[in-house]
């Protein structure tokens, strides 16, 4: 029994161990960040006698991550992983038993240890003739070239969990704390979409195959796991590894999170798993990291908008302080305090006002009412809160005010305030971006999905739509990281952008929406907003 | 036609059967890997647009201004996230800065940000200094519709960012036409063009 127990423990410990990525290796230090094993930087020459170094001269720059190649202008990098240099010439792709990606060559003699070796030293191909003048003229060692190729072994797409012949497996990640009301609908769209997606395939279609016969892919059957969080965000990553062994996924699409996401942030990126435009005010602002895409920084991105409006205003406004309020336990205290840093030696006093949880109107109002002239009001509240505003202060000339956790157009904000007030607004104008919400909302309409939270809704639909189209053009390669790289390369191309004017990234860029508005209320009541400055990209 | 035309019509077939062009360009670098970058030299004359734009020291700038300090100028484009291309573009750029030697501050090195939302002032001058960007040598951004202008004006703009082709442009004083290279020009070739242009003017 004992025994059993003991056995029992070894397994989940082997098997949250295998989902966590292993410390980095010699070759994939060397791959992905141009550091030799002596710490030095990877230097190489180009063709028209340039020297590169460092992470510029490191192979992911263009063979990407995933080893797998890429695009850019008339260039197509071609794969490097393991498994597309060292494999035996074929007659067409059809002959080669490798998932398909752009530049794949089967037509070639193998390359051997000794002529990668050359290739990445000299730039001469296994044939003999000179490889393309992108390629740099690497100076590695004999033991650091032995670590760089067993790293490019690895890379070989083998199988990928959460991938079988006829099934792709997605999770989508709610946290205890999101808005229940905005949960709901969430996940109703994702359920429907997958839904939609599932209609078309019919029991095992067979594999599509062009004229060419290049293109072998097969209609997966989409399935969803809908990962609820428990309990405190601590205990949150041992919950998502423990649900990621027990159903493995592909990747995570959309999601829902409340005051916190930075703890299934941090699980994705430990696990490698691509976790796509899930729904959160606050994502985790970080440059190096890679499996998390975000729509925008959220209120991080209200902040640098109000800073650059202040920054524009303070003199003629005479602002000398700035009063911040916000609730203790909502997220408005995360994007007050880079707004003070944004400011820091300026001259400029900030204020900072929590007010307790289950405070009443009255307390609330109080912190807003304690105004000396020359203050400027910063508002990270939500509509409740805005609503009770009451009257303001007669020495009131400057207030800001968090758009998105104010409830946009819709923020009840009191007549009074509305000539004072400036919106941080992180999507395109209402006026714009109607058309462009045509297509998500006539979907919800023909399946009867009340809209309830827009914003989270049409986020859901894009992010949906995103994975889904990038998925199409993916072919049967199923490498996780190649799915964010196509997802980087892809975006820009996309029509349905919903409330943002445009989504774009780039190798190394996490938030595909850049920009904002700070918009004011044109009338008394109702929700017409215009706009109070140009399209600001901070 | 030559047989080399007919093969490469063949594989255009070819891949115009399999209706993917990215299968088509694969497959044409297969059969013919570009050894070497193919150059095509122009001159042209361009109106240059009567934008702002921002300077990498964030200071809003006339772009006419810019062009026509009354130096020769040397225009690219390129963005900071950008893999293969633009490194080594701006490579050539370091090169070309530091084979001018002590002249290098009397010619106007500009490089306009195709990604001018992501790239802030900030970025770029971290772009530069990772090339060890002499005084001469100035980055820009501004936004979506400056650059895109200013793309357009020099007819380098190819519908989105992943897109864009290696272009260098070259004047030796205000009013000359521009020597356009499209294609990537060694700093050997990019000097000579240089000094033949301004031993003609």
């Amino acid at each position: 029994m004992r025994g059993f127990a003991a056995l029992g423990l070894a397994l989940v410990w082997a098997s949250s161990a295998l989902a966590q990525k292993p410390p980095e290796s010699v070759g994939e230090a060397i791959y992905r960040h141009g550091v030799l094993p002596t710490g030095a930087p990877l230097e190489a020459d180009r063709d028209p006698g340039v020297r590169i170094r460092g992470a510029a001269a490191a192979c992911v720059t263009c063979h990407r991550r995933s080893g797998l190649g890429m695009m850019e202008g008339r260039q197509t990098i071609p794969p490097i992983a393991g498994s597309y240099l060292f494999h035996p010439r074929a007659g067409t792709v059809d002959d080669l038993d490798l998932p398909f990606v752009e530049g794949m060559r089967p037509d070639r003699d193998p390359y051997t240890e000794a002529t990668l070796a050359r290739a990445i030293r000299e730039g001469v191909r296994a044939d003999g003739n000179k490889l393309s003048y992108l390629m740099p003229h690497y100076r590695l060692d004999d033991a650091a070239m032995t670590e760089l190729i067993s790293y490019l072994k690895k890379l070989s797409p083998g199988a990928v969990p959460g991938v079988t012949d006829l099934v792709l497996h997605f999770a989508t990640i709610v946290t205890p704390d999101a808005d229940p009301v905005k949960r709901k609908a969430v996940l109703e769209v994702l359920t429907k979409f997958f839904e939609d997606k599932n209609h078309y395939v019919r029991a095992q279609s067979p594999r599509l195959r062009s004229s060419r016969r290049m293109m072998f892919k097969v209609n997966r059957h989409w399935e969803l796991h809908v990962w609820e969080l428990t309990g405190a965000p601590e205990t949150w990553e041992k919950q998502l590894h423990a649900k990621l062994v027990a159903e493995p996924v592909y990747a995570v699409i959309s999601g829902i999170g409340g005051k916190t996401w930075a703890p299934v942030h941090r699980f994705c990126e430990e696990a490698a798993l691509p976790c796509l435009f899930p729904n959160v005010e606050l994502p985790v602002v970080a440059e190096n990291d890679f499996d998390n895409l975000y729509f925008s920084k959220g209120v991080l991105l209200e902040t640098e908008l109000i800073a650059h409006e202040l920054k524009g205003r303070r003199a003629t406004a005479g602002v000398h302080r700035v009063v911040q309020v916000y609730r203790a336990t909502d997220v408005g205290k995360d994007p007050a305090a880079p707004l003070a840093a944004e400011f820091a030696g300026e001259g400029l006093t900030f204020i900072n006002r929590s007010i307790p949880a289950r405070a009443h109107a009255r307390e609330l109002s109080a912190a807003v009412r304690k105004i000396e002239p020359g203050d400027a009001l910063v508002l990270w509240l939500r509509a409740e809160d805005i609503a009770a505003l009451g009257s303001p202060p007669p020495e009131l000339s400057t207030v800001f005010m968090s758009g998105r956790m104010g409830g946009l157009d819709r923020a009840p904000l009191p007549a009074a305030w509305r000539d004072l007030t400036r919106l941080a607004y992180p999507f395109d104008l209402p006026e714009r971006s109607r058309v462009r919400l045509d297509y998500p909302l006539g979907w919800f309409r023909i399946r009867q999905i009340p809209v309830v939270a827009l914003e989270e809704q049409t986020d859901t639909y894009l992010a949906c739509g995103i994975v889904s189209d990038t998925i199409n053009h993916m072919v049967d390669t199923f490498v996780r990281d190649y799915l964010v790289e196509r997802v980087e390369t892809m975006l820009e191309h996309r029509i349905i952008t919903g409330h943002y004017p445009r989504l774009a990234l780039a190798p190394g860029q996490r938030f595909a929406s850049k920009g904002g508005y700070l918009v004011r209320f044109a009338d008394p009541t109702g929700n017409r907003v215009v706009a109070d400055s140009a399209w600001i990209a901070p | 036609m030559s047989r080399a035309n007919m093969f490469n019509v063949a594989i255009a077939a070819l891949a115009l059967a399999a209706g993917s062009a990215a299968a088509s360009d694969a497959e044409l670098m297969a059969q013919n890997p570009p050894v070497r970058s193919q150059l095509l030299i122009s001159t042209v004359q361009y109106t240059v647009p009567d934008i702002k734009l921002v300077r990498d020291d964030s200071k809003a700038v006339s772009l006419p201004d810019e062009i026509n300090d009354g130096r020769p100028v040397l225009l690219n484009f390129i963005f900071t996230s950008c893999g293969s291309v633009c490194p080594l573009m701006s490579a050539i750029f370091a090169q070309f800065q530091q084979r001018l030697g002590d002249d290098s501050g009397k010619v106007h090195l500009m490089s306009i940000s195709i990604d001018p939302e992501q790239d802030t002032p900030e970025r770029l001058r971290a772009y530069a200094a990772q090339f060890e960007a002499g005084p001469g040598w100035q980055h820009y951004t501004g936004t979506l519709a400056t650059s895109l202008a200013a793309q357009r004006a020099f007819d380098v703009y190819r519908g989105d960012k992943m897109s864009h082709a290696p272009v260098t442009l070259l004047r030796v004083a205000p009013g000359q036409p521009w020597r356009r290279i499209d294609g990537l020009v060694t700093p050997d070739q990019l000097m000579r063009e240089y000094r033949t242009l301004l031993a003609a003017r």
